[in-house]
């Protein structure tokens, strides 16, 4: 049953440190050490989630100067909380990010409650939205994957998807975007999101 | 009413929804096994939506979180009671875990066969030919026997039987997640100071028992996957680790 073949090895090898490999440096790798309170494995997480954090906080609040505050307690807050991470809950990549937007629709929500931000959003019409997400692909494998996909949505539905996500809005609000039923927005969301699940599993 | 949170879930999923709806939701999945399914496989969809917003932040980003870091305290884990209701198991690799401890000698047989549900390993175990099953029945019966065991990661458990008088150990891994043939589960003993290899389980299989001689100042026993044939140093994280009683 066991392989007892390989004796008594020298005891004394370093403290469980991980296996250099490609495995060992993925994000829940990372997230697992940090949890432990390793400095040098959130430093690598930081390398590896901090473009995806701090690109989404400008996409979602435009102002730079806000983004990086916010991205910087993202960050920080991954740091504080990463003893929570329960993997068998979804990714580190899908925790991260969800802190990340949480912050920054939070953020924006925030502003409009206190009244002192313009409702520019209204004013940009969903193409821009659209077409400003396209512009800012580049070769990278995974943005051709999620642009083909949101291609798999009807327009209702990846406008809705689209327009809640990077634009911070809530379902009510797309739906005054859109000028369609509040309850149609709902569904669409569920569905095209159900799309879009179906795609990216497939494409991977 | 559930069925009216029910549609919010893609909304909730693009944090889409206000406060309120928000609370309404996750109180939803906390009740509804299949919505909370659903609502975890939206999230693992929506979080790619930010592969195109990838961004280079400013350098100096990098200081200031590294320099909050150092001054922030982490939370503490949250721990499951062992008692509570059967939740999946939750991995985060510190040494929090049911223990038992459990009388003496021919009661740690049972122990075994009742916590690990492994009787039917053991019996495997039992034909004479096998040299270390004396061993092992020593350690079951030992006076001084002690049973820890812990749910692993993925499904399964691995129980442990300590004699420190004999300063040896039985290990039991009933039930683990499958593994392909390529890779194999590894048995490690964890102190202070590091980690050695206790055996490689054969490829693909994901129950084993097996004897340990020289247990020493071991803290815990630790289980990882490994490419088959094991590996020189354990990766993370563990399947398990099962801290031996003090």
């Amino acid at each position: 049953m066991f392989d007892t073949g390989a004796g008594p090895g020298p005891r004394r090898e370093p403290r469980l440190t991980a296996v250099p490999d490609a495995g060992a440096a993925t994000p829940e790798a990372l997230l697992h050490r940090t949890a432990l309170g390793e400095d040098a494995a959130f430093a690598a997480l930081y390398d590896l989630m901090a473009p995806r954090v701090y690109g989404l906080c400008v996409r979602v609040l435009r102002d730079p100067a806000q983004a990086e505050e916010v991205a910087q307690e993202v960050l920080v807050e991954v740091w504080r909380t990463a003893t929570r991470f329960d993997e068998h809950r979804g990714s580190a990549g899908a925790w991260i990010t969800t802190i990340a937007h949480r912050r920054a629709v939070d953020r924006v929500r925030s502003a409009q409650a206190a009244g002192d931000r313009e409702r520019r959003a209204a004013a940009s019409s969903t193409e821009t939205e659209y077409d400003s997400v396209v512009e800012a692909a580049t070769s990278r494998l995974e943005h051709r994957q999620v642009r083909r996909c949101l291609k798999t949505l009807t327009e209702l539905q990846r406008q809705a998807v689209t327009l809640a996500y990077y634009g911070g809005h809530t379902y009510r609000q797309v739906a005054t975007l859109l000028e369609a039923a509040v309850p149609t927005v709902k569904t669409r969301i569920r569905d095209g999101l159900a799309k879009l699940r179906d795609c990216l599993e497939v494409a991977r | 009413m559930s069925t009216e949170v029910h549609t919010l879930i893609g909304a909730w999923a693009l944090d889409a929804v206000d406060a309120d709806e928000r609370r309404q939701v996750e109180e939803h999945l906390t009740e509804c096994a299949s919505c909370a399914q659903e609502a975890g496989e939206l999230r693992e969809a929506v979080w790619r939506l930010s592969d195109v917003t990838l961004a280079e932040p400013p350098a100096a980003l990098r200081e200031r979180v590294l320099a909050e870091v150092r001054r922030t305290r982490q939370e503490a884990p949250l721990v499951s009671e062992p008692e509570a209701a059967p939740k999946p198991a939750r991995r985060v690799p510190r040494l929090r875990l049911p223990r038992l401890r459990l009388a003496v000698g021919a009661a740690a047989l049972a122990a075994v066969a009742a916590f690990a549900g492994v009787f039917a390993t053991w019996a495997v175990l039992r034909p004479e030919e096998s040299p270390t099953a004396d061993r092992m029945t020593a350690v079951l019966e030992a006076p001084d026997a002690e049973v820890a065991y812990q749910e692993a990661d993925g499904g399964g458990r691995v129980t442990v039987v300590a004699s420190e008088s004999l300063d040896e150990a039985v290990v039991v891994v009933s039930d683990l997640a499958a593994v392909d043939d390529d890779r194999s589960y590894q048995v490690w003993l964890v102190d202070e100071a590091g980690q050695e290899s206790a055996g490689v389980m054969d490829a693909g299989d994901s129950s084993a028992t097996m004897w340990i001689d020289g247990l020493g100042d071991t803290d815990l026993i630790g289980v990882t996957e490994e490419p088959a044939g094991g590996s020189a140093a354990p990766t993370l994280p563990m399947v398990a680790d099962v801290a031996l009683p003090a």
